[in-house]
């Protein structure tokens, strides 16, 4: 175990904001270990079948949501079986909630619904989360409706930021950080289910299943915010954050979604989607083309293609609905590190959106 | 209160009842205990966090870590009321090095840029060394220093600007940053709490400061957790304010933290919560009519 946290040299504001890595000039400063780590991913990616993702339409909050998340469990390629006797962490994403802004958070109906599968299927299961930004992590859980959510389901709550903690090393070697401490119960973890919101992010264009597990990391080892992973450049710690987790599944609630300057400030917008796969990179991959922007251009998905999964629409596996039909154009601010982000040239950019501006 | 304070006697604290020892719910078991007189009750307290500093004056959060160091200011706090009331016979606190400590540690700069809307040239603390400040680690660093007796200190100075400089137009604080590409963040009752517990008695005219104060009188009630009760009745308390309903919230917030599995943390805060501005994170603290600040 190191006796240091290991934060790199801050990146530049244009890494930082994702804009100018390019895959090879990050992974030329890795060490041979992690490059070659690296490498036998990548080959598995070319060798490996096409990953499968999930789209569901016409999804609500107060619909039969249990059935769809096992529908698209089962569609993409998991068994019930998998999961007997498995301890299963489930990771909405929580950073910085008010009630009166249900867009920026996970819906509980979500994560209950989840809950419900993998319990159905065995599964020992906890909810968990280290909220970015806000300390009092109950007020997280109340102002997102989670608490009363959860006790309801009576399902136990892991505080993140809070718990004991395990040091693991960097499986991704992106950045410079040599490792993670991880929280107990996300280190023990046989599987942990990433459950973002879908929304845009005003530095690297989106946060959905690999950006969310960000609040796997402690608070109370890299601060609130987690200022030690964005000072080691957001891109690359995304991406190294993924490569170290356990076994990772996605369930993105996109239902109602956030655009304009997600993800904390930003619009409410309705798309009535729940999207599963076993692969966080190719269901964010698929995401991304739903709110019409391009995956390559979303810098940890650019780090993250054909080492931990593919973002080619080619090698992602269509379950469920086709992405084509449901796209939707998410805004984004006009900020110069953002304009490469939308597939559609013809769409307009939004200026900063204040619709959802509240004071307490 | 009385059952209240038997809950903070079982030293050190963790987060939850019966988890590892933690540095912050610890320094504060031991401040509210030494709040309310109990010194013999606090002295376990003390003495873990004594056993748990570095040599290099740092005491990380954990049992089982050597860093970060934000807790540090926490046990200085505690340190310095059980001094103030002569008791801490039994315990070797190195004061000095903690302060040292907390002196050697800065938060990164920022150019100045329109992405931002505070200032990032003042330096204040940061959660971890080597990143960027704010409002929360900079507010215990301002109290820690004041504490100790350091009003007057050019760090706590800058620390008192930054802390301001924090604050939201329409008052209240995010947890650090203000406007971020053009948009104004929300407040939250938290930081805003302790920010302004730290900058309680500083002579400044900044329209924001009694507007935070505005903004927390409206944003507690009775559905307000207890960590953020509790800041938020501590920040008013700094500045004079004592709402009507507080006794009540707090009798609440207790009933519900005994209910459920007691949290030591949530129990010291709400128990200085309810020593209001006889608190000693207050009493220590409060400035005595230092330099205008600009």
């Amino acid at each position: 175990m190191p006796t240091t946290i290991e934060a790199s040299k801050p990146e530049s504001c244009e890494a930082k904001n994702g804009g100018k890595f390019s895959r090879r000039t990050l992974f030329a400063a890795t060490g041979a270990a992690a490059a070659g780590v690296v490498a036998l991913n990548a080959a598995k990616q070319w060798l490996s079948p096409k990953q499968p993702v999930f789209v569901a339409k016409n999804q609500r909050y107060d619909g039969p949501l249990r059935q769809t998340i096992s529908d698209g469990l089962l569609a993409t390629g998991f068994q019930p079986a998998h999961f007997k006797g498995k301890r299963v962490l489930l990771k909405p994403n929580l950073v910085e909630p008010t009630r009166l802004a249900p867009q920026l958070t996970t819906h509980p109906a979500v994560v209950v619904a989840a809950a419900a599968v993998f319990r159905d299927w065995g599964a020992q299961v906890t909810v968990g989360e280290a909220p970015g930004h806000v300390r009092d992590t109950e007020m997280a859980l109340v102002e997102s409706g989670m608490k009363a959510a959860l006790a309801d389901a009576d399902l136990p709550f892991a505080d993140l930021n809070y718990e004991n903690v395990e040091w693991t090393s960097n499986r991704g070697g992106a950045s410079k950080l040599a490792g993670f401490y991880f929280p107990h119960s996300v280190a023990k973890a046989d599987f942990i289910v990433s459950l973002p919101k879908m929304k845009t992010h005003h530095w690297v264009g989106a946060t959905l299943a690999m950006k969310n597990l960000y609040g796997t990391i402690p608070g109370i080892v890299y601060g609130w915010p987690k200022n030690v992973l964005h000072h080691a450049g957001i891109p690359q710690t995304v991406y190294d954050i993924n490569a170290s987790l356990p076994k990772t599944i996605a369930i993105i609630d996109a239902i109602l979604c956030m655009e304009g300057d997600g993800p904390i400030m930003g619009s409410p917008k309705q798309m009535g989607l729940i999207l599963v796969g076993p692969n966080p990179t190719a269901v964010d991959a698929t995401a991304a083309r739903i709110m019409n922007l391009r995956p390559d251009q979303i810098s940890y998905l650019d780090l993250a293609a054909d080492r931990l999964g593919p973002i080619d629409d080619r090698k992602i596996e269509q379950r469920g609905e086709s992405w084509r039909e449901l796209v939707s154009p998410f805004t984004i601010l006009d900020a110069p590190h953002l304009r490469s982000l939308p597939a559609d040239p013809t769409v307009l950019i939004s200026k900063i959106s204040r619709a959802t501006t509240v004071t307490a | 209160m009385s059952d209240a304070l038997e809950l903070l006697r079982h030293a050190p604290c963790g987060y939850r009842d019966g988890s590892t020892p933690a540095a912050e719910p610890t320094a504060l078991a031991a401040l509210a205990l030494l709040g309310a007189n109990r010194f013999g009750d606090a002295q376990p307290h003390l003495q873990w966090l004594s056993a748990h500093q570095a040599h290099d004056g740092c005491v990380p959060p954990l049992g089982d870590l050597n860093q970060p160091g934000w807790p540090t200011p926490l046990a200085i706090v505690a340190f310095a009321a059980a001094n103030h009331d002569n008791a801490t016979a039994t315990v070797n606190f190195d004061t000095e090095a903690a302060k040292r400590y907390l002196l050697s540690i800065s938060g990164k700069t920022l150019e100045p840029s329109p992405q931002y809307g505070h200032n990032g040239q003042l330096v204040g603390w940061p959660w971890v060394d080597g990143t960027h400040s704010w409002q929360e680690p900079t507010a215990t660093a301002v109290l820690a220093l004041k504490s100790i007796g350091l009003w007057d200190h050019p760090r706590t100075r800058e620390g008192v600007r930054l802390l301001i400089d924090r604050l939201l137009v329409t008052g209240g604080c995010n947890y650090g940053n203000t406007v971020v590409l053009g948009q104004k963040l929300r407040p939250h009752v938290e930081p805003t709490g302790i920010a302004l517990v730290a900058i309680a008695g500083e002579k400044s005219d900044d329209p924001r400061v009694d507007r935070s104060v505005q903004y927390l009188l409206g944003a507690l009630n009775n559905e307000t957790t207890p960590i953020s009760l509790s800041y938020g009745l501590l920040g008013l308390a700094a500045h004079d304010h004592f709402p009507d309903q507080a006794s009540n919230w707090l009798e609440a917030a207790f009933r519900h933290v005994k209910y459920k599995q007691p949290s030591p943390l949530d129990v010291a805060l709400l128990v200085l919560a309810a020593q209001g501005s006889e608190c000693p994170l207050i009493t220590l603290t409060k400035s005595p009519s230092v330099a205008a600040v600009t």
